[in-house]
């Protein structure tokens, strides 16, 4: 008997033998998280979920009297030498079932337990006292089992289904689509997308132009008309994402920053000082002051200069055809120079242990124009037109699940008295091959 | 074409045959390829897979796209009964053969054959689809200006 190999070439013609241990292993691993799920389900409902829902349902209520009140203590060994030691206010009580007298000690409820023997001794007190008749509800199949309060723990209820249940659907998901993948070729998968598929937890692949596998659907470039041209094109700007990032990182940090602050506050009116605490707080306070500062100096940034806009008189683009360009800036102030660009950008997108890390590479960069000592003006704003033609034998726009070659116009400003600024407005380029070969326009021009 | 000598096993070979020689094809052109199979020894196959794929190289995770997909499980049409074969499509619009920094896609022809032991050997043929020059990084921002 063969076994079979772990590692194979990747190229050209090989044996492959890999395969079977890594759908063995893939599944074996699926298999285990969804019998863990099954199993960590199974105790909670069994020990947690079914005792309380019995509690709600079966036991039968009573009226019981008073007899004594008392600390329940129970012991539990987590490890040799360790006892840990939890109390717990109980009544015992006298009640009658099926009219015979009983009397048990209350089985106390989760949140009446507690490791600290002073504060269970201060619950005491709030039980009904001696000689009071009280409700109750005692276990018809062992009535010595008799509760004071009925309800239910939804917070349990909610960790009953969600924990298991994520195992589960994690685990059972992954095991179809490894038992689906058992023994298949790449080629016969990949032209099979079926339910396991679409299940795959990293299914990320972009929608494409019908037609035109691999060239991302441009429907979402083509909604906005433009004032000049026929179409005003979406922004992407990294500026707004990184201050965006700032923001939510300011409010975070500066939201943990005034919970210490607050407690080390009530220390003090308290009378006590932790110097522990204080001492942490500076440097908190230093960074989530410099968070802020950060966070409001881009915002200035961002708002002082001013929107840019850009139109473009057709779109998608094709290679070796010419489009005219606009651009609008607005704001106010002297921007030093304006460049419009065309470039074409690859992203790869690749794991590195357990990190998912892109990489990005401009390819291709034309400088289509440039304009010296802009004056801006609020009551209106700059508008410049300008001619661009795609090289002959231009890469078409391409969008798979971890690589993609993109084509944007980046506009880049400099202005007098702010730092230079970038923006982004990605644009959608078809292969020039398709509608000559085919005789016939491959995607009807969605303006002239 | 790369070859895989393995000692104590049958040593497969597919000898394929475009029908344009220097295996450049335009898009929507028609592709037909003719493939010989030898050296299968004693191996008893149980199937063969035929594919037209495309697939990413580079950085990047590999990508995978199948334009065109034949399973064969009929025994008059295996090994030994048949040694060869043909088959062909009409190729897509896109993507492209593209040999970029970070980012390559590459189109290729491969046959599979699957043992019944249950290993399989594949043979891959590549052949390019549309004329895109290669890509260079760009060290500046602005290479060239457009208009005078």
């Amino acid at each position: 008997m063969r076994l079979p190999r772990f590692f194979e070439k990747k190229r050209g013609e090989r044996r492959t033998g890999s395969q079977v241990w890594a759908s063995a292993g893939e599944a074996a691993f699926y298999a285990a998280l969804l019998v863990a799920g099954l199993v960590f389900g199974g105790l909670l409902v069994s020990g947690v979920a079914v005792p309380e829902w019995r509690l709600n349902h079966d036991f039968l209520p009573a009226r019981g009297v008073v007899l004594a009140k008392g600390l329940q203590r129970r012991s539990v060994a987590d490890s040799p030498g360790v006892v840990h030691t939890t109390w717990a206010p109980v009544v015992r009580l006298r009640f009658p079932v099926d009219g015979v007298t009983s009397t048990a000690w209350s089985r106390p409820s989760a949140a009446a337990v507690t490791p600290d023997r002073e504060t269970a001794l201060a619950r005491l007190g709030g039980l009904p006292e001696v000689g009071e008749e009280i409700p109750c509800w005692y276990d018809p199949e062992a009535p010595d089992t008799v509760v004071l309060k009925r309800g239910y723990n939804w917070a349990m209820w909610l960790l009953t289904l969600l924990l298991p249940g994520a195992l589960v659907a994690f685990g059972g998901s992954g095991l179809l689509r490894s038992v689906r993948a058992w023994g298949k070729s790449e080629e016969r998968r990949a032209a099979a997308v079926g339910l396991p598929e679409k299940l795959a937890p990293l299914g990320q692949t972009p929608a494409e132009t019908p037609g035109f596998p691999g060239v991302p659907a441009c429907d979402d470039l083509v909604n906005s008309p433009g004032t000049i041209l026929s179409y005003r094109l979406p922004i992407e700007s990294p500026e707004s994402w990184a201050l965006l990032g700032f923001g939510l990182f300011a409010l975070a940090w500066n939201a943990v920053l005034v919970v210490l602050a607050v407690g080390a506050g009530l220390d003090l009116m308290g009378g006590r000082i932790d110097w522990l605490l204080f001492g942490l707080l500076v440097p908190f306070a230093v960074v989530g002051i410099g968070g802020v500062v950060v966070f409001i100096r881009g915002l200035i940034l961002a708002t002082s200069v001013g929107p840019t806009q850009v139109e473009v008189s057709n779109h998608p683009l094709r290679p070796g055809r010419s489009y005219e360009v606009l651009v609008a800036q607005g704001g106010s102030g002297m921007l030093r120079s304006l460049e419009l660009f065309l470039e074409l950008e690859e992203q790869a997108t690749f794991r590195q242990g357990t990190d998912t890390r892109t990489e990005r590479a401009v390819v291709w960069s034309q400088l289509i124009k440039q304009w010296r000592e802009v004056e801006l003006s609020p009551a209106a704003r700059f508008e410049a037109e300008a001619t661009v033609r795609l090289p002959e034998r231009a890469m078409h726009s391409f969008h798979s699940e971890h690589n993609v070659v993109s084509w944007r116009f980046v506009v880049r400003g400099v202005p007098d008295r702010w730092p230079a600024f970038c923006r982004v407005f990605p644009v959608v380029v078809f292969p020039a091959e398709a509608a000559a070969r085919a005789g016939r326009p491959a995607v009807e021009e969605m303006a002239g | 074409m790369t070859r895989n000598h393995d000692r104590g096993r049958s040593q497969p070979q597919v000898d394929m045959f475009f029908d344009h020689a220097d295996r450049r094809y335009q898009p929507h052109d028609r592709l037909a390829v003719r493939y010989e199979m030898s050296g299968l020894g004693q191996d008893e196959v149980r199937a063969l897979e035929h594919s037209i794929v495309w697939y990413t190289e580079g950085k990047g995770e590999e990508d995978l796209g199948v334009h065109s997909f034949q399973r064969i499980t009929d025994e008059a049409l295996l090994p030994p009964a048949t040694m060869v074969g043909s088959f062909g499509t009409d190729l897509p619009a896109s993507p492209l053969s593209y040999e970029g920094v970070i980012v390559k896609i590459r189109w290729c022809v491969r046959v599979r054959i699957f043992f019944v032991g249950g290993r399989d050997f594949v043979s891959e043929h590549v052949f390019d689809v549309g004329t895109i020059p290669p890509a260079q990084r760009v060290a500046s921002r602005a290479v060239a200006v457009a208009e005078a």
